[in-house]
């Protein structure tokens, strides 16, 4: 079977400042895979690029496909979502606005996935922080993405809410066959919940399963010497 | 009020009042969604040199006028992807050049310029029958085109990636969006004159966000303020005796600042309600 992403050669440039720089993997159908590097590393940029919101040099190939064609599969839930907050747009309209598949999935059921039911006619000006971060990823849910690209979509989010979070990706993952591809600071959910793993820091530093390549060393690459795996147990 | 109907000037005026009351308004979402009320008063102040150019060359002032701030939007959007200068400063000096470029123009006019008034604040009795048509074919294509799109325009003015994500077109739409408002907008001229016409995208969508508590019902009340403020307007300028344009805006002002009065009480005595203690 063809890879479901394959990046070649790629890089990109800003004004003045180089954030990736020659990075090539694959990824195969089917895997959870996390994208993690300090600050500044590269990580919001590799999405972006992938899905072809930054300019960049290289080769990058989602489904065997240009983008443009399979824009319609892929969830993302951006870092940043920043918008006039004092708009009066309730969340069904908010999720309504962008799905356009007839395919689509009920709202109440998304909804109830990521433990927002009964928040449909919540103003999302008015959601708190976390609120906020699960209806974007019913957002991004909705239409029954074949691959989602999440960029820290837990941050902010509660202890419960995490492991529901961890639990909704893995069962989209095992049940549906949706890829995920991850930014996360979370190095001990990293850990238990994702198959495999990129390490950035502005080139990629090592990829592979997340056992064998998130090793001491690679953190201690990434983060510095105060990173050490011991600090976040995985049992 | 039956004789008032009767005069064919008001008539005419009646009807524009509802047409671009209604467009402008709509519109008017987008806009303070998208931050874009600078852009549209800038618009609107430069199509002065746009009338301007229309009334030397004995042509339409309308038209030219129309012709003069669409392209004047291209040049903006387009100095705002290639140029490395901010969005206020390239509409800042378009739009102030573009307005003393139309003071000039109609100065080398001899005598006396009646004209410039009724540009800059808006002139009902300078409507005429061919301005009235173009005024309501222009705001029906506009108003289909929005509508149809309503979806795809509001993805863009809360968010640019959201847009792109959701297969929208962003610089496209962006574009459009900017043209359909520089055009909406000089229709608006005859009304409420150039310095005024920004006001009707702008003061009923503001009312309606103090209370609206969704999309749907936000879409609802901004027309129907926009309507109510523009006729209101409209026929208060005629008892008084007063240029309409600016009734129209003193009267939007008013239902603002009183909705935003009952508002602020209600939230108050509500809060108060919450917390017996103090
Ligand atoms: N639009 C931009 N213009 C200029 N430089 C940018 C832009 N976006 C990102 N950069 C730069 O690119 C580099 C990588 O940024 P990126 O956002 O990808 O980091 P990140 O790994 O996502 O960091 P974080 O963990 O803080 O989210 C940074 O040095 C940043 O300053
Ligand atoms: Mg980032």
């Amino acid at each position: 079977m063809p890879p479901v992403l394959e990046v070649k050669d790629l890089t990109v440039r800003f004004a003045g400042c180089t954030a990736l720089e020659g990075v090539s993997f694959t990824i195969e159908k089917n895997a959870i895979i996390a994208v993690i590097g300090p600050n500044g590393s590269g990580k919001t940029t590799l999405l972006k690029a992938i899905l072809g919101l930054v300019p960049f040099q290289g080769e990058i190939r989602l489904f065997s496909k240009p983008l443009r064609q399979v824009l319609p599969q892929v969830g993302y839930v951006p870092q940043r979502f920043a918008f006039d907050s004092t708009f009066p747009l309730t969340v069904e309209e908010f999720i309504n606005l962008t799905c356009r598949t007839p395919e689509k999935l009920p709202l109440g059921g998304v909804l109830d996935e990521v433990g927002m039911k009964g928040f449909k006619g919540k103003l999302i000006g008015e959601l708190s922080g976390g609120q906020l971060q699960r209806v974007l990823l019913a957002h991004a849910l909705v239409h029954r993405p074949r691959i989602l690209f999440l960029d820290e979509a837990t941050s902010g989010i509660d202890i419960e809410g995490l492991s529901d979070f961890y639990s909704t990706i893995q069962r989209l993952n095992r049940e549906h066959g949706v890829t995920v591809m991850m930014v996360s600071h979370e190095i001990s959910m990293v850990y238990k919940f994702t198959d495999r793993i990129i390490c950035l820091n502005r080139d990629l530093i090592s990829h592979g399963e997340t056992r064998t390549a998130l090793t001491r060393e690679v953190l201690k690459k990434l983060y510095g010497d105060s990173a050490d795996l011991r600090n976040h147990s995985h049992d | 009020m039956i004789e008032l109907l009767q005069l064919p000037f008001m008539q005419r005026a009646l009807i524009a009042c509802l047409v671009l009351g209604v467009l402008l308004a709509y519109l008017g979402i987008f806009v303070t969604l998208r931050k874009m009320a600078f852009f549209s008063d800038g618009v609107a102040h430069a199509a002065l040199a746009g009338a301007a150019i229309g009334l030397l060359t004995r042509f339409s002032p309308l038209i030219s006028a129309l012709i003069f701030s669409m392209l004047l939007a291209c040049l903006i959007y387009w100095l705002e992807k290639k140029s490395s200068l901010s969005s206020d400063a390239i509409i800042g000096i378009l739009f102030t050049s573009g307005m003393a470029l139309g003071i000039v123009l109609i100065s080398l006019r001899k005598g006396y310029q009646p004209e410039l008034l009724g540009y800059l604040f808006g002139n009902i009795l300078a409507i005429r029958r061919q301005d009235l048509a173009l005024i309501v074919i222009l705001a029906i294509l506009i108003m289909a085109f929005i509508i149809r799109h309503k979806r795809k325009l509001t993805l863009l003015a809360l968010d640019r990636e959201m847009a792109y994500m959701a297969g929208v077109n962003p610089d496209f739409y962006q574009l459009l969006i900017y043209v359909m408002l520089a055009c909406a907008l000089v229709l608006g001229i005859r009304v409420m004159g150039v310095i005024l016409v920004s006001a009707i995208l702008i003061v009923p969508v503001s009312t309606a966000r103090l209370f609206s508590r969704s999309f749907k019902t936000l879409t609802i009340w901004t027309a129907v303020i926009a309507e109510s403020v523009m006729i209101g307007g409209l026929l208060l300028s005629y008892y008084l005796n007063l240029p309409s344009g600016a009734v129209i805006v003193l009267v939007g002002s008013t239902v603002f600042s009183l909705t935003f009065i009952a508002h602020s009480l209600r939230r108050q005595r509500r809060q108060k309600r919450q917390s017996p203690t103090n």
